[in-house]
């Protein structure tokens, strides 16, 4: 979510809590004995305030479990979770008067530590990276069908091999006099081995299958294939230029296309670790914060006994 | 060729429609860990409660309270059925019989814990913070209506009265008359020769041993027999924060024991007692030298022995008529040696009040064993300074009347609120104030026993 100016009103209310909150904090700091006490009847009213607003952070779970629930609209939710979040921690800071404790009271600090800072670094990374993905990945596709989509890029690049291998295997006399000129030159490039002479049509397209075999399609089939030819944008750039001196200029656009499809795979790559830093924070923020919760219940209610 | 084309169209055929119904390895990942860190965490829960009810705590016990640290329920006892364990004033008295604050005059009742806040590692637990004194004393409310403190005592720096002695109008009520100036002359004649005195020669903590430079061999207090002494006599503070009492055969006998000389035909001098005592000496002292001397009537009387102008003891008519019997003799010797000691010895020092009958009163020395009545001080944990860093108007000092304490101003050059953090000496109210009437403390009854102590319960 885009914290713009629509969050301006719960920025606001947020600030001004936090502001009472501190202003109370001090004259009640420094008039108790020992500073601080979550035991004292304003440092139990920052824990209630404090595990309220937790608590209505923690709905959000169930708010986004069940979407056909009218209780509010979801953007509310998704605000009042962030801000409501946010006040939490500076409220439990003063309510424990800003001491870790031992025991229980230090794990909950602890756990409250790593749900706050890890909700901060998604608030960050929700508010800018949606951007970046648009920008960097015009080719997004929705995150879960990615692996669907690489097998449909592998099919779609196994039907323009097998129409290049057949107008090759029908054409040899169609090479032209600048690829015959080009090819005489030629020589390895890039790990493919360009033919030379007349006797080039007849070996493209073995070439290209070799290409396609060994560089191509375990590329695009896989995921996570960092470290391949392919994955480099300069590196394929070079490959498919040699490609090209293979083949008569009436299949470049067939070459394009395979260099298209390795493009969106490269995209696809890209959309997987951006959706991985996008959502990855919430690994922990989630499990964290049901443990914080559950947690807190104890403390609250073994606070009330002890 | 067929050129590649993307059209919304294709796109959308390459979607599953069902794929969210699929489970995903981010979205099953997250489902795991957030029943998984859920269940660790009640499990490290439930296995440190098994052990020890210490789970609960806010924070470590006070250096004094830590071996409590595995019984909570000593503390904590439970009440309102079984559910509320919070600490009470009940708990604490099992083992600290702490006399109530003013109980008379208070308005309201505090609860221990209000002021002595545990789990907070705390190396002295009667180190109380400030606010728990000021929540009373920045304004002070009595059940009269009045008091006799100062009504508004904020913290030390600023809001804290001067002492009260200190305060106009103030004067020591000691009658005794010390010269402080004149005793740290250089050239004293001292009981050996001429002496340059320091203030320990006559101020001393109570509990130093040794001798007292000018007190009369022999005469000076003893200490206490070893067998009745123990270890913790001499750590005990009080005996090593005041100083001992001025006393005249400890301190002031060394030197001044020849103003109680009477005669000359006689080495030992009056004894330093009440006017009664030492008349009944001086008559047996007479006596015995009548008994021993039979020309005694007839020995003419030292000049010196008869002070001129003095008329506070005797009526008396010069020159002496001459006795004739023994008891003339005598009654004129003794009255001699009265009008020499109580007129001169004794009225160097004392107070001397001509009373109805033969003989004057002296006047009670009244010097304070303590001057802060209600708080406390340790000369012993300020032995870096010298004397008169804080007793500075000592060496002029020529009049009895003058108060030698040091002013609160003296105080604060080196103690100031939150003093450790000012790279000062710590300020707040417990250095020097006892909430609790000590002398009040009744003996407590010990209620634990070592396993009950000690063992880790659950409970």
């Amino acid at each position: 979510m885009r914290i713009d100016q629509t969050h301006r009103t719960w920025f606001i209310g947020t600030m001004a809590g936090v502001l009472v909150a501190a202003v109370i904090y001090v004259p009640y700091t420094l008039t108790s004995p020992e500073g601080a006490n979550g035991g004292t009847a304003v440092g139990l009213v920052y824990g209630s305030l404090a595990s309220a607003c937790m608590l209505f952070a923690g709905l959000l779970g169930a708010r986004k479990k069940v979407p056909i629930w009218r209780i509010g609209r979801a953007q509310t939710w998704m605000r009042g979770h962030l801000w409501l979040g946010f006040v939490s921690f500076p409220l439990i800071l003063f309510h424990s008067g800003f001491r870790f404790g031992i025991g229980l009271t230090r794990a909950l600090m602890w756990l409250l530590v790593v749900v706050f800072a890890s909700g901060i670094v998604g608030a960050i990374l929700q508010h800018f990276m949606p951007r970046l993905t648009t920008e960097r990945i015009p080719l997004e596709t929705i995150y879960e069908q990615i692996g669907r989509v690489r097998l449909q890029l592998v099919a779609e690049a196994q039907t323009v091999i097998d129409e290049v291998s057949a107008a090759l295997a029908g054409n040899v006399s169609q090479a032209t006099a600048q690829q015959r000129a080009a090819s005489a030159s030629a020589g390895t490039m890039g790990g493919v081995t360009v033919a030379s002479g007349l006797q080039v049509d007849e070996g493209a397209s073995a070439q290209l299958q070799e290409f396609f075999r060994r560089e191509m399609q375990p590329y695009v089939a896989n995921g996570g294939s960092r470290g391949m030819p392919l994955a480099d944008r300069s590196r394929s750039q070079s490959m498919f230029q040699q490609l090209r001196l293979l083949l008569p200029p009436n299949l470049h656009p067939a070459i394009e296309d395979l260099e298209n499809i390795c493009e969106e795979k490269r995209e696809l790559d890209r959309q997987v670790q951006y959706h991985r830093i996008l959502h990855g924070w919430l690994l922990v923020h989630i499990p964290a914060s049901y443990a914080l919760l559950l947690l807190g219940a104890v403390h609250a209610v073994m606070a009330l006994r002890y | 060729m067929a050129r590649r084309i993307r059209t919304t169209k294709n796109l959308a055929k390459r979607m599953d429609l069902q794929y969210f119904k699929k489970p995903h390895p981010l979205r099953r990942w997250r489902h795991w860990l957030s029943i998984l860190v859920p269940l660790v965490a009640i499990g490290w829960f439930a296995l440190q409660r098994a052990n020890s009810q210490k789970i609960y705590s806010s924070g470590p016990l006070s250096a004094a309270h830590a071996v409590l640290g595995k019984q909570c329920n000593i503390c904590h006892v439970t009440k309102l059925g079984f559910f509320r364990a919070a600490v009470s004033d009940d708990a604490c008295a099992k083992c600290h019989d702490a006399p109530a604050h003013h109980p008379d005059k208070v308005t309201h009742k505090v609860s221990c814990a209000s002021c002595h806040v545990e789990h907070r590692a705390s190396p002295r637990l009667a180190s109380t913070d400030d606010s728990s004194c000021t929540q009373c004393h920045a304004n002070l409310l009595t059940r009269s209506g009045s008091s006799q403190f100062e009504r508004v005592v904020k913290d030390f720096d600023k809001q804290h009265p001067e002492f009260a002695a200190l305060r106009p109008g103030g004067t020591d009520p000691g009658q005794i008359k010390l010269n402080h100036y004149a005793h740290l002359r250089p050239n004293l004649a001292g009981p050996s020769g001429p002496v340059q005195m320091d203030c320990q020669d006559c101020h001393r903590l109570t509990a130093m041993n040794s001798s007292w430079p000018y007190s009369i061999p022999d005469s000076a207090p003893k200490p206490l027999p070893v067998a009745g002494r123990t270890d913790a006599d001499m750590r005990h503070p009080r005996s090593r924060d005041y100083m001992s009492p001025i006393l005249y055969v400890s301190q002031c006998a060394g030197c001044h024991v020849k103003d109680l000389q009477f005669d000359k035909r006689f080495d030992q001098a009056a004894p330093h007692d009440k006017p009664e005592a030492v008349q009944a000496f001086l008559v047996q002292k007479y006596s015995d030298y009548f008994a021993t001397h039979p020309r005694a009537l007839s020995e003419a009387v030292a000049p010196e022995r008869i002070l001129p102008g003095a008329t506070i003891s005797v009526n008396m008519n010069l020159p002496l008529p001459v006795p004739r019997t023994r008891q003339e003799w005598i009654d004129q010797q003794v009255m001699l040696a009265d009008r020499l000691l109580f007129d001169k010895g004794c009225k160097l020092c004392h107070v001397m009040i001509e009373g109805n009958g033969s003989l004057p009163t002296v006047t009670k020395s009244s010097i304070p064993s303590r001057w802060f009545l209600h708080a406390e001080f340790s000369h012993d944990s300020h032995r870096l300074l010298t004397c008169t860093a804080c007793h500075d108007r000592t060496p002029e000092s020529r009049q009895t009347a003058d108060i030698l304490l040091p002013s609160i101003a003296s105080c604060r050059s080196c103690h100031e609120d939150n003093g450790p953090q000012h790279d000062a000496a710590s300020g707040r109210c417990s250095e020097c104030h006892a909430y609790h009437d000590w002398i009040k403390e009744q003996p407590s009854k010990g209620n634990f026993t070592i396993p009950e102590l000690r063992a880790a319960a659950f409970r």
